[in-house]
């Protein structure tokens, strides 16, 4: 999996998540969610690297900031739902 | 023109303030409403404003920063969200229309004033104590009086609140950018105030910061949730509908910017010397009656009262703005204020300076008053 997907809430919830990240060193871009990924409509993802998964999240969580849902990208180019605790 | 005019809105801004606006016409579109280069700035711009704004007011979460159109929107959010008709609500003797209308389309809403005099918070405490009693749903306090200046004592009151377990609303259209706050200390459910005050943003921005569960007054898109027919549960989605103010959020960034960097503290302690400082010329002329607190008491902003006796309000108010001075006179859409301190009748002329005022301003508004009155 090359990218994952961190699906917020709301845009607002997105900046926060991508602000923590990048004070943390960790390069974070907010997107658009792709349409297939939620059924309740327009949303918003921070998408971060593969190698930043991990860190990213722990990041997060330390925060506060609970992702939604994850999403990564496997082999074929589709997105999956990641677990996480 | 010398402007004393600042509690209704300020008029100098920072040249920031300007250029922020003009260039978010030319660069910034919608935020959430697009992955293009132009909503992704508008987004920077909005988020950056709530972040500037969570800061300077004590909250953690820039969710909880609400744009909305002005203070009387934010209020009309906080209130609707909190009282219901059959409800007891206790406010302040010195609320501006902003709030008792709002009480008042509601209906069927015990409303109790604590009315205490002018400039005696001890007072005012009291009778909030008293009056908060365990039928009461919530409590609405302004901070700062539009028209004397009067700043209650907010951090009595919020902790009376937080002791009786009553949801507490802070009107803080006056006193935001020149008395602090903190949302944290008061803990207060909403603290409503507009942007085009003393944070030296445009006129048509406001701030709602929430600290409760909220009811929409407006429903739309939010760029969010878009599949459902309901409001987001979320903030500030919820409360935002429809297409943002972008142009004057950018400005309002600047505003609260120039804030943070100038000091609230500096800010209101300019205010409060220069008005001082008309006070005591304006109490020596004959005639006058200021409405000024005690020597030794620290409870009034930089908005100050007064009547000239034998003078209609409204006319000297007019009699300065030929001269080029701009001031507010007559009930100031605070007729309850009036009542408390017993100048419903008259009115009175108000002075309200900003950071850009200066003494000399004061010098020529005196020799003015001192002109046209004798």
């Amino acid at each position: 999996m090359v990218n994952y997907l961190i699906l917020c809430r709301s845009l607002t919830y997105a900046q926060r998540s991508a602000s923590v990240l990048d004070r943390a060193g960790i390069p974070a871009h907010i997107v658009r969610c792709p349409k297939g990924l939620t059924t309740e409509g327009c949303s918003h993802c921070v998408r971060i690297s593969g190698r930043a998964f991990e860190r990213a999240l722990e990041t997060l969580l330390r925060a506060g900031l609970k992702p939604e849902q994850i999403f990564g990208k496997n082999g074929a180019g589709a997105f999956e739902e990641v677990a996480f605790a | 023109m010398i402007y004393f005019d600042s509690a209704a809105t300020t008029m100098q801004k920072p040249e920031r303030v300007t250029q922020a606006m003009v260039r978010a016409m030319h660069t910034m579109a919608s935020p959430g409403r697009g992955s293009h280069h132009a909503a992704a700035l508008a987004a920077e711009a909005a988020f950056a404003c709530r972040e500037e704004a969570a800061g300077l007011f004590g909250l953690d979460d820039p969710s909880q920063v609400v744009f909305t159109f002005n203070a009387t929107h934010a209020l009309n959010i906080a209130i609707k969200s909190l009282v219901r008709a059959g409800d007891t609500v206790v406010i302040s003797g010195y609320e501006h229309n902003a709030v008792t209308r709002p009480l008042h389309a509601i209906g069927d809403v015990e409303i109790r004033v604590a009315d205490g005099p002018l400039f005696c918070p001890r007072d005012m405490i009291e009778r909030f104590d008293r009056l908060i009693t365990p039928e009461v749903s919530c409590v609405v306090c302004t901070h700062m009086s539009n028209v004397f200046g009067y700043i209650l004592p907010i951090d009595e009151i919020a902790e009376l609140c937080e002791r009786k377990k009553v949801p507490l609303i802070v009107d803080a259209s006056q006193s935001a950018g020149s008395v602090p706050i903190d949302m944290r200390r008061w803990r207060a459910a909403f603290v409503a105030m507009p942007g085009h005050k003393g944070l030296y943003g445009p006129q048509g921005t406001g701030l709602l910061l929430c600290n409760a569960s909220t009811r929409t007054l407006l429903e739309g898109g939010t760029g969010s949730a878009s599949a459902l027919q309901r409001m987001p549960d979320f903030l500030p989605d919820r409360l935002e509908a429809g297409t943002h103010n972008i142009p004057g959020i950018a400005g309002l960034l600047e505003g609260l910017r120039f804030v943070r960097r100038y000091g609230v503290e500096r800010i209101g302690r300019h205010e409060v010397e220069l008005s001082g400082w008309m006070a005591d010329k304006l109490m020596r002329i004959p005639g006058i009656q200021v409405f000024e607190q005690g020597s030794g008491e620290t409870c009034r902003g930089g908005v100050l009262s007064f009547v000239a006796e034998g003078n209609d309000c409204e006319e000297l108010g007019q009699r300065l703005g030929r001269k080029e001075i701009a001031v507010r006179s007559g009930l100031h859409c605070a007729p309850l204020a009036h009542r408390s301190a017993g100048t419903l009748d008259t009115g009175t002329i108000r002075i309200s300076v900003s950071a850009f005022n200066t003494l000399r301003e004061a010098r020529q508004f005196v020799a003015a008053i001192k002109q046209i009155l004798f």
